[in-house]
């Protein structure tokens, strides 16, 4: 046991000094709902983002036109949007200190083929940084919500051949692009008011919880990339030569991906509390409880990629898209009423769907008692992942591997 | 110390490890050598408990690997042959990790960690992260966290591959003295010196077995013509070359250049003098004479038919 413990901690250790990590693991989710909390309601008091006056040029480009004409000129009024006709003209603008920033947007910036230009002004790093964060990651949610679209229906596809005559992939696919739509056109109230409590969960509300269940999600690719790290560098080995009993190394590097999920729920929650005014409801402990349960659906999932997946690489590309796939369908980049009613139903496998709806009805002041099938499902999730998992990897043990 | 009865390891259908029957004394300094894929590292694997073995036993001071896995692990401390440690920890987080693995106690840990820098010679770069070091001191490194738990047996596979002189040299005087120490070493390289210089007894093995065992001088003296004579002439005369064919002791001549002959000759016969004279009588001009004793190269090479390094 306490050399569980032991493995835990070193991995938590390893985890706090890689700060990719940490961007990827705190700062995105936080930035991702400040900036589609106030992009999708516009209201917002106090003064969390910066005044900026962003120069724009673009070529000719949809995406680009979206994001310059309808993301960046929302009721946002701490932003200035200046679209210059030539990138020459918008170069005298930054050099003449005239915005604050500017960005060029060239002509496949859709396609992601060619990324955005950010030109900073000396002195104002803080725009140029703000304004690269805001840019990269409309780019990356347009691109997310077209690929997982595009992937959801593939593995429907697939889910189809189990011979469920509710699902055809055809129709579910033009459904869905139907909901989409809808949701996109009605833009200013994005967000469904759940009708559960007697509060209206907003916008900054629905996209701290989405985005904490989608990025606890990347704990699980993380964990079981840690184990094929182990794997691949020895250490595992190093780790069983020493007198420490199979299921514990196991355990531990569980114990450690369990931590470190529930760790970053709670420094998430803190700082969307403290920076951007987020209201998680009455009970803070009934949302640390659903994260802690939710953190261990997620550790489980860890051991289950790094059971079924060769290597790093593999670990990483199909983590990631089970994360994009298990985000899209769990209503992280979409409120589930925006899907057709199949893939509502779903939802109703996926934990972070579960996580998801958890945070928003405590949020409008849920009873402990309607918590418990959540609570119980996340548990049922990770236990079934790790029984799943660890039997696999025992088998190709037996098989000749390690 | 260790004891292994015709142990016996297949991967599929691939016999890795063909029946090994081993002794190393308490104390002893104990080289295994043998060609890539000899099946070295499986042998080690099998010995600390990483890898079943298929039949026969392996017993460490006098418990079964099989039957007492953890009491034999605290006893073993094992230098991988790859760089084992976690690159983004510093040195002494490094250590001090894989000592509380072994079961030692928090600041018991710390010492010990202390202590083994000292040994491995590394105290100012503690706290240095482990991916800022050059490959010799992680292999420093790498020795170190073998030798927390002050093993009673260290078994090193190949623990100075790719690594400056220097490095090589301390690792080498770290091994000997605490081999002096008392502690039984079961050593695996490429490099004959380091084996020379560490191991009295060796075992040299090829495609799974062990083709001989002893010390290096009872293995050198089994060796058929290991001796060489090397001869620097101005020119290679073919009647001198018969004359030399025909000497007793000399079981092969060869004429490696246009001014050399190498005598494959027994050994323990001395016939410089014998040559010399000969070589004055046919007139031919002697310019240098040498004595090429046998050693595990050669051994090595007569042995397996391979040169150790490939
Ligand atoms: N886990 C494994 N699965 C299958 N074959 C293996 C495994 N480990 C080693 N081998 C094979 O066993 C043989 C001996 O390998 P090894 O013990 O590493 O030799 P050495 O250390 O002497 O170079 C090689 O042919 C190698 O390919
Ligand atoms: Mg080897």
């Amino acid at each position: 046991m306490k050399k569980m413990v032991l493995i835990a901690q070193k991995d938590i250790a390893i985890q706090l000094k890689d700060r990719k990590a940490f961007l990827l693991l705190l700062l995105m989710p936080f930035l991702l709902t400040a900036i589609l909390g106030f992009a999708l309601k516009g209201v917002m008091e106090g003064e969390s983002l910066p005044a900026t006056v962003i120069g724009v040029y673009m070529e000719e480009d949809p995406l680009a036109r979206e994001f310059v004409e309808n993301y960046l000129q929302q009721d946002l009024t701490m932003l200035t949007v200046k679209v210059a006709a030539t990138d020459v003209e918008l170069k005298d603008w930054v050099n003449q200190d005239e915005v604050d920033v500017g960005i060029i947007l060239p002509k496949e910036w859709g396609e992601q083929k060619t990324p955005a230009a950010i030109l900073a002004v000396s002195g104002k790093e803080s725009s140029a940084l703000f304004t690269q964060q805001l840019t990269d990651s409309f780019a990356q949610t347009a691109w997310t919500m077209s690929n997982s679209t595009e992937k959801i229906m593939t593995n429907l596809a697939v889910a189809a051949s189990y011979q469920d005559p509710a699902i055809q992939p055809g129709k579910v696919q033009a459904e869905l692009l139907n909901g989409m739509k809808e949701v996109v056109e009605r833009k200013g109230q994005y967000v469904e008011v759940a009708s559960i409590g007697e509060r209206e969960v907003s916008s900054m509300q629905y996209y701290a919880a989405a985005m904490a269940a989608m990025f606890l999600l990347f704990n699980a690719v993380r964990g079981g990339k840690s184990l094929h790290q182990e794997q691949h560098s020895a250490t595992l080995d190093r780790l069983r030569m020493t007198p420490t009993r199979v299921d514990f190394i196991l355990g531990g590097k569980f114990l450690g991906t369990w931590g470190l999920a529930f760790g970053q729920f709670i420094v998430f929650m803190a700082a969307t509390h403290f920076f951007l005014g987020v209201d998680w409801g009455e009970s803070a402990v009934q949302t640390l409880f659903i994260g802690l349960v939710y953190s261990f659906a997620v550790s489980g999932l860890a051991i289950l990629i790094a059971a079924f997946s060769a290597n790093e690489k593999t670990a990483d590309t199909a983590g990631g898209i089970m994360v994009q796939v298990l985000a899209l369908l769990g209503g992280s980049m979409l409120p589930l009423s925006a899907f057709p009613e199949v893939m509502r139903k779903v939802a109703l496998v996926l934990p972070n769907s579960w996580a998801l709806n958890s945070f928003t009805s405590i949020m409008n002041g849920a009873t402990w008692a309607s918590l418990g099938a959540a609570a119980l499902v996340l548990l049922a999730i990770g236990a079934a992942s790790i029984v799943i998992g660890s039997a696999r990897m025992r088998v190709s043990a037996l098989s000749g591997g390690k | 110390m260790l004891t292994m009865t015709n142990v016996k390891k297949r991967f599929g259908e691939q016999e890795v490890v063909k029946g090994i029957t081993l002794h190393v004394g308490k104390g002893e300094a104990f080289g295994l050598l043998g060609p890539n894929g000899a099946g070295k590292s499986t042998t080690i694997s099998m010995i600390c408990g990483l890898v079943p073995y298929d039949e026969g036993d392996i017993q460490v001071d006098g418990l079964s690997v099989s039957r007492s896995p953890y009491e034999i692990k605290k006893k073993i401390g094992v230098v991988p042959q790859d760089i084992a440690l976690y690159p983004t920890l510093s040195a002494l987080d490094n250590l001090v990790f894989w000592g509380k693995m072994y079961g030692l106690k928090g600041r018991e840990a710390k010492a010990r960690a202390l202590e083994v820098l000292e040994t491995v010679g590394l105290v100012e770069r503690g706290k240095d992260r482990i991916e800022t070091f050059s490959g010799g001191m992680k292999r420093r490194i790498n020795i170190g966290a073998a030798l927390l738990h002050r093993p009673e047996l260290l078994i090193m596979d190949e623990p100075t591959v790719g690594i400056d002189p220097q490095s090589r040299h301390h690792i080498l005087e770290t091994v000997k003295r605490l081999n002096e120490q008392g502690m039984t070493i079961i050593y695996t390289s490429h490099y004959m010196e380091e084996v020379e210089f560490l191991c009295k007894r060796i075992a040299i093995m090829d495609h799974g077995q062990v083709i001989a065992t002893g010390s290096t001088q009872e293995l050198c003296k089994r060796l058929a013509g290991g001796n060489q004579l090397l001869l620097d002439v101005e020119e290679v005369r073919p009647a001198f070359v018969e004359k030399l064919k025909q000497l007793d002791g000399v079981e092969k001549v060869m004429i490696p250049e246009a001014s050399e002959i190498h005598l494959y000759i027994k050994q323990d016969q001395d016939m410089m003098a014998s040559i010399v004279s000969m070589a004055a009588k046919e007139a031919v001009k002697l310019r240098q004479i040498k004595l090429k004793e046998a050693d595990l190269e050669t051994l090595f090479l007569q042995m397996t038919g391979r040169s150790l390094r490939d």
